[in-house]
């Protein structure tokens, strides 16, 4: 049964999430303890959180969405997807998994082709500056609680720095050398026009994501994504809540609307998340690249150059779902009993694993809106990309700042800007629901023509209002 | 709501051009944009979770999968009636070839892919007394590289002795030579027997000579093209059978 698939797979994330983060938090504590007793330094877990969080958990995401990539965006073409190449001695596709083999020896092994009038020191470093910066881009995200495992206090992100989301935005801008560089150096002219669209885009986006990101950081009144008082911990408070009391000794369960970012600023996440794919570069967006059809700023590399383009872009898709989970999504708290589960007395190691499990499953569900936005929106045209950015998100970014400075101003409980927040979700929810003026006047030119003088309303998607005769109503 | 509605009732349907402009839906693109993941989700959860249904005339699947693809090693659509496959030598019933080396195959063959061998069936052979055909293919090679497949060598066979009703195409190969066919591969498939078969011509024949002499009158007597056709049972139609 596919069903019984869907659940083992399932499965597999919740126990690849709880089992990596369990790791983590065992190797951090064990390695701090040896760091403090050896050498007298602190903090030396940021080395087991760059393998396993960084080496172990993004890269691993990034190769297994190359794969996942294709398969997805088979399934939502009807398709069946790459399912040829088969482990020797299993007759089984295991969902096409194995392909990812010969995609990275095909990879490696082909020549790194550089054209004769290329520049050469350029041309090789523009790959790795397109790579390196979106990499580094996860060092503060934190995918876990600061928690004491085996006595020492073990931080889950490579570094928290008080500058948090200037980090961000700093490193993220700095990819835009890398895809410049490349079309530039490449001494190719198509390749040299896709770096100009690169980095125009990325140019006009930039402000956006900024701007959209100050409301969260009033908010919570804090640029820190990890630590203590960063905009992961402080998500875990409850704009309205309160405890239910369990059966027994399980203590009492504290429920209510947690104050998540995209209850606060839905509109700023819109903006954020716009923009933020924009620097992506992936479709809707992907006018710098448009692998099928334009030309884009890679044009002259092959081999695992090329390759770093590539998965320098999925990396980007894990860590901006990273990103978004950490500051509008709850990081790592689930949306109730999360006191419930901190008081529980479970050794640290399994509570650490438990709430980081929550987060990559929450990384999981964004890479997969990701994949679904990437696979159902055409391409913007160039001028567009540049309204979109310039006359669109950067307003509604200014508006959204002022609109919650006040509301701030207010009330600091929060409360009211999550009320306008709702407000927002619910304009937009009203817009979607209700059939657009087109379909709302044909309806009632057929009512008038039957002589129906019914009231209006319950007309879901233009289906209904087309399909319907009038009398029904 | 009802306000909004009433609101513009003399005029026409909108433009499309009149809809971005005036319609909020429409400017800010986010009901359609909604729309659109949700449609692209469904399709999503609904391959990912039903039942693929294997036929493979995908316009009769019923599964709750919409997957259109057919998996074609494991599952192959039925070529249609009439299709020209791979080559075949029609077999006689006693097993050999129908041929009689005439070279009109090789002769009207536009890509020159057939080569044929002729010889002549020894008089004193144990045959002989039956002996009916003079000659008959010692080497019948079919390059099936350079044959493009156009169905002359068919029309063209006095005997019906060559045949493209395998519905098959021809498999692949590792190396250039597998795709010489000669006789051991060529003949192959059931045998097809006329009444016209010059066998039957002979005393010795089981079939009775009168039966005979009839089906070949009728034969010979349908020679204009506009006149009716005769019975379909006259030519015994032999299908090869389809592969599964």
């Amino acid at each position: 049964m596919r069903l019984g698939f869907v659940f083992l797979s399932a499965g597999l994330i919740l126990a690849g999430g709880f089992s990596i983060m369990a790791v983590a938090y065992a190797a951090g504590g064990f390695v701090e303890g040896l760091g403090i007793e050896k050498l007298g330094m602190h903090g030396l877990s940021s080395l087991t959180n760059i393998a396993i969080l960084m080496l172990g958990g993004v890269m691993v995401l990034a190769t297994l969405l190359t794969m996942a990539e294709r398969k997805w965006s088979a399934l939502i073409q009807n398709r069946v997807g790459p399912n040829r190449i088969r482990i020797p001695g299993i007759n089984n596709a295991l969902f096409g998994l194995p392909h990812i083999a010969p995609d990275v020896l095909k990879m490696l092994s082909k020549e790194a082709f550089r054209p004769k009038a290329a520049n050469k020191f350029l041309f090789n470093l523009a790959p790795m500056l397109a790579f390196g910066p979106v990499f580094a881009l996860f060092a503060i995200v934190p995918a876990g609680p600061t928690l004491v495992v085996f006595g020492n206090k073990v931080m889950m992100s490579v570094s928290s720095p008080d500058f948090g989301l200037l980090y961000l935005f700093a490193i993220a801008s700095l990819a835009v050398y890398g895809t410049s560089l490349a079309g530039w150096s490449s001494n190719n002219k198509f390749a040299l026009l896709g770096g100009v669209r690169a980095s125009s885009q990325m140019i006009s986006y930039e402000v956006a994501l900024g701007l959209s990101l100050v409301g969260m950081m009033i908010c919570f009144s804090t640029v820190r994504l990890a630590g203590p008082g960063g905009m992961a911990e402080a998500q875990a408070a409850y704009l309205w809540g309160g405890h239910i009391n369990l059966p027994g000794a399980l203590g009492a369960l504290d429920v209510g609307l947690p104050q998540w970012g995209i209850f606060l600023q839905p509109l700023g996440f819109l903006l954020f998340f716009a923009a933020s794919f924009a620097e992506t570069k992936r479709a809707p967006f992907d006018s710098p690249e448009g692998e099928s059809e334009i030309v884009g700023y890679f044009l002259e590399y092959s081999g695992m150059q090329f390759g770093l383009f590539m998965i320098s872009e999925f990396v980007e898709v894990v860590v901006l779902s990273g990103v978004l989970v950490t500051i509008f999504f709850g990081a790592w708290y689930l949306p109730f009993g999360n006191e419930w589960l901190a008081a529980q007395n479970l050794h640290p190691v399994i509570m650490g694993g438990l709430f980081g499990m929550v987060f990559w499953v929450k990384v999981v569900i964004l890479i997969f809106l990701q994949l679904l936005i990437r696979w159902t929106f055409p391409r913007f045209r160039y001028d567009q990309v540049q309204n979109l950015g310039w006359k669109i998100l950067l307003p509604l970014g200014l508006v959204n700042l002022f609109v919650t400075g006040a509301l701030i101003l207010w009330d600091p409980t929060l409360r009211y800007l999550a009320l306008v927040g709702f407000g927002v979700m619910g304009f937009f929810a009203f817009l979607t629901l209700t059939p657009p003026r087109q379909v709302r006047e044909e309806a009632a030119a057929a009512e008038d023509h039957h002589g129906g003088g019914h009231g209006h309303g319950g007309h879901d998607d233009h289906g209904d209002a087309h399909a319907l005769p009038a009398n029904i109503h | 709501m009802a306000n909004l509605t009433h609101g513009d009732h003399g005029h026409g349907p909108l433009t499309p051009k009149q809809l971005v402009e005036e319609d909020i839906r429409e400017r800010s693109y986010v009901p359609e944009l909604v729309r659109g993941l949700a449609t692209t989700a469904k399709y999503f959860w609904k391959n990912l979770i039903g039942e693929r249904d294997a036929n493979t005339n995908v316009l009769e699947r019923e599964g709750t999968s919409k997957v259109v693809t057919v998996q074609y090693p494991e599952e192959k659509v039925d070529y249609p009636d009439g299709y020209r496959g791979l080559h075949r030598l029609v077999p006689r019933e006693d097993g050999k070839p129908r041929c009689v080396a005439c070279y009109m195959c090789a002769t009207i063959c536009p890509a020159q892919c057939i080569y044929i061998e002729a010889a002549e069936y020894d008089e004193a052979d144990e045959n002989a007394e039956s002996r009916v055909i003079e000659k008959y293919p010692k080497t019948f090679v079919i390059d099936e590289l350079r044959c493009v497949v156009c169905g002359l060598c068919v029309d063209a066979c006095p005997k019906d002795a060559i045949r493209m009703d395998t519905y098959k195409h021809t498999p692949s190969e590792y190396n250039r030579q597998g795709f010489v066919y000669d006789i051991p591969r060529l003949l192959q498939g059931p045998a097809v027997t006329h009444p016209s078969d010059p066998w039957y011509k002979r005393g010795n024949s089981e079939q009775p000579d009168h039966q005979h002499k009839e089906a070949h009158t009728r034969i010979s007597a349908g020679g204009s093209a506009l006149a009716p056709r005769p019975a379909q049972n006259l030519v015994e139609v032999v299908k090869f059978p389809k592969q599964p």
